[in-house]
Parts: structure tokens; sequence; C-alpha cells
């Protein structure tokens, strides 16, 4: 009974029927009271955005398995050191070894923790978490997006490049091994699992672990932890992985499917088989793929050991969709979102994360071919969700370790997995290995470079990105991001609009296009932008940033505040929201308020350098010059190209009456942007401050070829024509100034300056 | 600039009300920030009332005249424009007929700007603190004193409604001498 049952929760869970998953789930509780069906019951809840329910569920457990799933729906509810204590045990010491073990998931955990470490302010703990996920699973995509937002990122080829292929493919090759062993000798499996099984709390850890060196492999993309995932989740979760399954491979998954759907399958067999081993009499195999289609079922009811463990299933079900919803959201925000994705918010968050990707959401579907079971394994969904594939296949991997409770099942499917097939296999690992790391290493390097802000870098790296992956909606928006950065915002522009026609239902990044548009004050495509935004996903704080920026282009500063404030709302960990309440309160002049908010996006991401610039200004204009000057030296050390940052730390060092070091700035201002007019105009200011003359007119006869039509310009020519007593040119100048339309306040100003122009400056006090 | 109906001299102009408040896009309300003080007051008719955006609510004086109303703001401003809300249908003896308008650096050296007279006004009344000379658009002053000389039909105590000064934006920039205008400028001015 108990393995029909688990069978139905998972079927119902890999169509996405969770209520009913619930149900089912509960009763299985309810009839046959065990950790693993605790899990599966969490999972469930978890699929359907009840972490709450998940938490209350897995207090207390020990289980790896457990204290992981407890710890997503710690996370999700925000409850960070409750999660960090389900994750790491004061208890256990933290050895090479046994920190594998005591790290539920092995690269996911890892992941999960590095990520509550971020949101908790310890920044080294973070980095380390994440470069040990990282080289558990160099797939991992999300984990080194993390360490590029954290600053901290080694090179891609660093990162991508032999190790991780090696580790790549001896995963696959376990994997290979693995499915053989399956298929030929349980008795191996028996011995890997055995090893496995050796604890209930061990073993599916290990197992998850040796499956997740598996399935590392075999996932060749970068989301490669999602394909892991993908495969494990196919087996355990319907829904995002049944997509998955139909997307068309690209010739590097053709070439992996070969290769990776027999261990994948062969793992979420073996997933199945390990709660076999806790006592499953059914075939594991069954349970491991309630995601997989059809062929798996038939695997399964070929195999007759119905009951999967329900532990692997949910732990897999669950990371899978994590996973995948990781992914998606990985790629959308730094936001926890992808973390969550990690296991229990599947659902939920792989709808958000699909939003936030398109691009990034590339399942390849694995075709069977070889799959070891009769099943064949759909797909290989690469999909960008690393984190969960990563457990996933490594929840996959262990359970196909953990087999041995089913030899028969198992050499019945394995049956069809020849050494052959195999051997194959191997060197097309091989090859895919190589092709996913080459393509993740370009990826990885043009977005360490873009967080780094050498955006010109960046953009020739993405260059370099075959066309069919250069025209997603992710890589375009990355592209956009960088052109934005460097001020062109005619290209980010172009590039942006590329991104919405490539995946229209895709929100990452298109806050940035809204300032964009902002800054190009098209407030038509602007609030289109904005419409479209919205009605995709009210509950995206990227559409509320844009309908913000809508109105502040309109000058309506608090109904652009107010939308900011409901961007913050729907997600407290979106950095970029909380700086432009605090641009809204500057332009409303509540400077307090202001401060705030540019405070809460620093503690947030510390690189935000906006909102550095933010807090710069606003002790610009309470005339603080040295908190003014610390602060744009700051935003400075981080984004050391901008032109605007060192046109305004000239200011405040101007300001601070340093004006050698504030000219050294301009210069290299001037020098890192051609088109901006800014430092030419205000190094002018500076050597008329020094009283020379004859150099600020220089500069200033040269930026009226840039800017032949800007009043203050003239004006400030005219200023110093008369200081110089050059009457008739001051006169000229001032007329042109006049003639260009300047605000209110400085037509009375240069008018008065006319009416005095005979009168010594000294009797002056406005101009 | 804001609909008024007639701009005279210094001395005895007659001005009437208008319904609705209307103010240039460019010119900003200046008196968040300030301190506001009043010569006198009946309770429960204090000067928050004159502030609250209520036309319901009005500000009672309760002492001799002329009734005084201070603003006195952090640092130099440049003011372009007050407008009140007073209604001789409602308030009748209470309506200010007499204002008028001085500046300065604080109480001891306020000199006086304008003078307006109004006839039984209902609504928002302009009045504008520009000079003629081009030069003469903005009082730059530390402080802004509005008197109340005398009401109508001689009433003793005046009721004024809602009182709002405006002047022009600041610089969005800080610490620059002129605004700027162009496009390009404006792009590379700030980061947001």
């Amino acid at each position: 009974m108990e393995a029909i049952l688990v069978d139905s929760v998972l079927g119902s869970l890999r169509h996405f029927l969770h209520r009913n998953a619930i149900f089912i789930c509960e009763r299985l509780c309810a009839e046959f009271p065990s950790e693993t069906n605790l899990q599966l019951l969490a999972s469930c809840y978890l699929h359907n955005n009840q972490a709450y329910a998940a938490y209350y569920i897995l207090k207390g457990t020990q289980m790896a398995q457990s204290r992981y799933l407890f710890a997503i729906s710690c996370f999700q509810m925000d409850l960070l050191t409750e999660a960090e204590a389900a994750l790491c045990p004061v208890n256990e010491p933290g050895a090479e070894v046994s920190s594998k073990v005591y790290i539920p998931n092995g690269a996911a955990g890892h992941y999960l923790l590095g990520l509550i470490y971020r949101y908790t302010d310890r920044k080294k703990s973070a980095i380390h978490h994440f470069k040990q996920a990282l080289s558990l699973d160099p797939l991992l995509w999300a984990a080194y997006e993390e360490l590029c937002l954290l600053g901290a990122a080694e090179e891609a080829t660093a990162v991508f490049g032999e190790a991780a292929a090696l580790c790549i493919q001896k995963q696959h090759l376990h994997h290979g091994l693995a499915s053989q062993n399956l298929q030929t000798s349980i008795e191996d499996r028996n011995l890997v699992s055995g090893r496995n099984l050796s604890s209930e709390d061990v073993s599916p850890r290990q197992l998850k672990h040796i499956h997740a060196n598996n399935l590392r492999e075999i996932p060749g993309n970068y989301h490669g932890a999602a394909m892991s995932g993908a495969t494990a989740s196919q087996s355990l979760n319907s829904g995002p992985s049944s997509t998955a399954f139909y997307h068309t491979p690209s010739p590097m998954v053709a070439q992996l499917s070969g290769v990776a759907p027999p261990p994948l399958c062969r793992n979420v067999q073996q997933n199945g088989l390990n709660p076999s081993t806790v006592g499953n009499d059914s075939s594991p195999r069954s349970t491991v793929n309630p995601t997989i289609q059809a062929p798996r079922r038939k695997f399964v009811d070929e195999g007759k050991l119905r009951k999967i463990s329900g532990r692997l299933f949910s732990d897999s079900g669950p990371r899978r969709s994590t996973r995948l919803a990781g992914e998606a959201g990985a790629n959308t925000n730094p936001s926890g979102t992808t973390v969550a994705g990690n296991g229990t918010i599947h659902s939920s968050k792989y709808l958000g994360g699909a939003k936030s990707s398109s691009a990034a959401f590339r399942s390849v579907t694995v075709r069977k071919g070889q799959t070891l079971a009769n099943e064949s394994f759909d797909e290989g969904t690469r999909q960008e969700v690393f984190d969960d594939s990563r457990s996933y296949i490594s929840a996959a991997t262990s359970t196909s370790t953990s087999t041995s409770g089913d030899p028969k099942s198992l050499e019945q499917d394995e049956a069809t997995m020849t050494i052959g097939g195999v051997i194959t296999n191997t060197s097309k690992i091989i090859n895919g290995a190589a092709e996913v790391l080459n393509l993740l290493r370009t990826l990885g390097e043009g977005y360490r470079l873009s967080c780094m802000y050498r955006c010109q870098d960046a953009l020739d790296v993405y260059m370099k990105l075959p066309h069919k992956h250069y025209n997603t909606g992710w890589v375009l928006s990355q592209i956009g991001k960088a052109y934005f950065e460097l001020v062109d915002y005619l290209g980010a522009d172009r590039a942006f609009s590329s991104a919405r026609q490539a995946s229209p239902y895709s929100l990452e990044g298109m806050d940035i296009y809204s300032t964009v548009l902002y800054h190009l004050r098209e407030d038509m495509k602007l609030s289109y932008l904005a419409q479209e935004l919205i009605s995709t996903d009210r509950l995206a704080p990227q559409s509320w940033c844009a309908m913000g920026n809508c109105y502040s282009l309109q000058k309506d500063h608090e109904t652009a505040l107010k939308n900011f404030q409901r961007a913050v709302q729907l997600n407290s960990r979106f950095a970029y929201a909380h700086t432009l309440c605090g641009h809204e309160y500057v332009a409303l002049e509540y400077f307090e308020n202001g401060i705030k908010s540019y405070q809460s996006a620093l503690r947030i991401d510390d690189r935000h350098y906006n909102s550095w610039y933010g807090l710069g200004m606003i002790c610009l204009r309470q005339e603080k010059f040295e908190f003014a000057e610390h602060h744009f030296r700051m935003a400075f050390q981080i984004n050391p190209r901008s032109s605007v940052i060192l046109c305004y730390l000239g200011t405040a060092l101007h300001a601070l009456k340093r004006s050698g070091e504030a000219l050294y700035m301009m210069e290299k201002a001037i020098l890192a942007d051609k088109k901006n007019p800014l430092p030419m105009y205000e190094k002018a200011n500076i050597l008329l401050g020094l009283d020379n003359f004859d150099e600020a007119l220089e500069v200033l006869e040269e930026l009226k070829e840039y800017a032949p039509r800007e009043s203050s310009v003239y004006a400030l020519m005219g200023k110093i024509y008369k200081r110089r007593n050059m009457y008739d040119k001051a006169m000229l100048h001032f007329g042109i100034a006049l003639d260009l339309k300047p605000s209110a306040a400085d037509v009375a100003t240069i008018k008065a300056a006319i009416e005095k122009l005979h009168v010594p400056d000294e009797i002056e006090d406005n101009l | 600039m804001a609909t008024e109906s007639s701009e005279g001299e210094e001395e005895g102009k007659m001005i009437g009300g208008n319904q609705h408040l209307v103010v240039d896009e460019d010119l900003r309300e200046m008196a968040k920030k300030a301190a506001w003080s009043v010569s006198s007051c009946k309770a429960g008719n204090g000067v928050l009332l004159l502030r609250d955006d209520n036309l319901d609510t009005y500000w009672q004086s309760d002492g001799a005249q002329p009734h005084l109303v201070n603003i006195q703001f952090l640092k130099k401003v440049k003011l372009q424009l007050v407008v009140i809300y007073v209604d001789f249908k409602l308030d009748e003896s209470y309506t200010p007929s007499k204002i008028s308008i001085r500046a300065g650096d604080g109480f001891h050296n306020l000199k006086e700007m304008k003078t307006v007279e109004l006839v039984k006004p209902t609504g928002w009344v302009y009045i504008s603190l520009s000079g003629n000379d081009p030069r003469e658009t903005f009082v730059n002053t530390f402080m802004l004193q509005i008197a109340i000389l005398s009401n109508h039909l001689n009433g003793r105590d005046t009721h004024v409604r809602q009182i709002k000064v405006y002047g022009p934006p600041p610089n969005p920039i800080p610490r620059q001498p002129f605004q700027f205008t162009s496009r390009e400028f404006i792009t590379y001015s700030s980061v947001r």
C-alpha cells in the first residue's frame, strides 16, 4: 500500500496536482509514519508554496535530506538562523570529508549555506561555501553568479577548466558505471548502496553525493546543476522536468543525451532503489521518476519496485523543482528566490524563475536513446537551475547507488544499458563535458567582467558566443546591462529590446531597461514596457520599478516613490528597488529617508555603486564634503571606469579645496568617456576657482564643440570674460546663453550679470 | 505664471480669487521645512491649520492688528510667489483686506516688498513677489512676513485658510553655478 501511495504522490507532483499530492501524502504519513514519508509530505507542501507547513513537519528531524528541506523552508520563511543551524549542526566537525557529509546534498547544501551567509552579512563564509559548491559541482552556475556579485569570483577559465572537466567526467563515468552496475550487478550496487545505506542518515546523503558526482558529469549545461537536477527531478518531479523534456536539445545535449540519460536514469532509479533499501521492497526505480514521463513509468512498472523510498523521491523531487525554480530564479535576481529554488520552492520558483531568464532555461531533452532502463530519459533537461540539479543529481546518484534494494528491477531496466553504450557514453561524456564547460566559461567570464564593470571586455567576451546562445534573453539582457554601464543608452536599448523579443516573459534585467528608457526620456516606450511587465507579473519587483521610473520621468515623484516602495515590499532583497526609492526621496528632498533607503540597498549588496553615489550626492547637497568624498570614493572603487563617478569625486575634492587631486580626477574622467561633457565643464569650473582664466576658457571653447547648445557653457564663459574685463565677449556669451533658454533662475542670474557687467565682481554675491 | 487678475504697482491693487490652485510647473513649494509662527491665535485655530491642505480649517488671530504670519527658512531661499486662500462668503468680516508682504534676514530688518488690497476675495489669491526687472524675479531671503493690516468690514481678527509659498526649483546638481539644459549634459549628470 505504501508503494502505491508514494507512487500516486509522485505522480501527482509530476502533474502539478499539488493538493492531491498533499492529501494522499498525508494519508501515507498517517498510515506509514516514517521520516522518509515526512520528507515527501514536506516536499509536497514546498511545491505548493507552503513553506511554513514543511517547516513544522520537518522541525527537529535529523536526516540529511530532512535537514536540507527544513533549511529550504526556513530560508523561504526568512528564518535564516534556523536554516543555518539545520545545514550545519554544531556538533559536527568541519573536516574536509565530513563537510561533504554533514552538509546535506553536497553542492546544493553549500550553495544554500552560502546564500544564508551572504544575507546575514558574513561575506567570507559565503564566498567559501560558494566555492565549495562549485568545486563539488562545477556546473552550479548560481554559485558562480553569487561569487561574481560578491566580487570574489575567479576567472572563468579557472573555475570551468580542467578540474571541472575531470569532475564532470568522473561523475558521468561513475554514472555510467553505476548504471552498469545496476544493470549488471546488483551486488555492486548493493555494495555501493550498502555503503551508503549503512546509516539512515548517512546513506541518503552519501548517495546523493555520489550521485551528485555522477550527475555532475552528465549535465553539460552550465545550468548543469539544473540538468542533473532536471534528470533527477525528472524522476521526482513532474512539473518542470516534464516541460523540460520537450525542449529541443542542442547538439551538445544530443551528445550528452546519449550519455546522460542512461546514467541519470539509473540515478533516478537508484533513488528509487535507495528508498527501497530503507525498506521498500518495491522497485526503487518506480519511485524515482515521477517526473519522467511515461517511459519512466514503464520502467517503474517493470521494476516492480513500486515503493520508492519516499525520501529519495521527495528529495529529488523538491530538489529538482527547486533547482529548476532556482535556476530560473537564479538568473533573475540576486534575491533569495534562486536559492529557494533549491528545493522547496520548486513550483513557485520555477514559475517565477522562468520569467527571469528565458535564456537560462534551456532544457535539453535528453533523448532516451540508450536509456538504461526501459524508460528513456527523455531529456537531460538542462536548465539553469543549478543548485537543484546538483542536489538532485546527487540524490539521483545516491539513489542509484543505493539501489541495492532492487537488483531485479534494476537488472531488467539496466539490462538495456549495454556496456557498449557505456563506452560510447564515456567518450561522449568527455566531449560533452568539454563543450558544456566551454560554454560556461564564456558566459562565466562575461558575467564576471560585467560584475567588475569592465563592460567593454565583457561585451567582447559575449560576442564570442555562438549565435544561438547569444540570441537568448539572458545573454541579451547582460549585454544590455553592459551597455548601460558604459552609458551607451542607445546600444542598451537595442540589446534590451532584442531580449524582450527573444523572451517576452522574462523579467531579468527589465528594471535596468526601464532606467535606460528613463535616461533616454522615451516616455511612450517606458510606459508600454511598464504596462507589459505588470501584466506579465504583478508580483515581480522589476515591474513596479519600471512603473515607478515611468512616473518619475513625468516628475510625479510621490507616485514613483509609492511604486518603488511596492517593489521593495514584494522583494526586500532587491537592492535596486531600495536605491530607486532613495533617488525619489532625494527628489522630494526627504534626505533622511533617502539616506535610509540607500543604506538598506547597501546592506543587501554593498557593491551597488549607485547607492554609494546617492549617499555622496546627499552629502554634497548638505555640504558635508568629507563624507561626500568618502562615498564617491567607495563608488569609484567598485566601478573605476564610470566617468560620472570620477567627475563627482573630482567635484567633492574641489569642494574640499584639494584642487590638484580634483583636476587629476577630471582628467581621468575625460579620458574614461569622451562623450561625457561634464568633466570638461567641471574642469573649467575648477580652473576658474583657481583663477586660471585662460585655461578655463580653452577648455570651454573645446566644450563648445561637444555640446553647442548648452547654455551653461556660454554662461560660464561669459562669467569668465567678465572677470577678465573683456566685456564685449562677456556680453556676447551671455546673450547666447540666454538664447539657449536656460531655467528661470539662471535667466535671472544671467540678466543680473549683464546689468552689472561693468560692476566689479566683489559686489555681486550671486554670480 | 499663476492666473492673476491684475498686476499693479506697489500699492492699492485689487485682486479677486480663484477656486483652483494653478501654479506653474517649474515652481516648487518652498516652505515645507520652514518655521511658521503667528502673532496670535485662538485656541483650536492655530498656525498648523494654515498648512494642513484643508480649506475648511483656518487660522484665527486673537490680538491687535496687524496680524502677522512669520515664515523663517533654514537658509536663504529664492521666493517668487505667495498664494493665500481666503473666502469672503464664509468669513465675511474676518476676511483680510489689506496684506503687506515683507522680507529680510530676521525680525529686525524686514523690508516691505509688496502690498495688496483685496476686495471680497473667494478662493486662492496669487501674490507675486517679482519686480519688473528681470533681475528681480526672485526675492532672496531668510524670512518672509505676511502682515494682515486690515480686514473687510473693519473686522478685528482674521481668518486665513491656507498659505503656500513658491520659488524656483533648486539645481538638481548641487554645487553647479548654472543648470544644465542640453540632453548630453543632463544624461551624464547623474547616475540612476
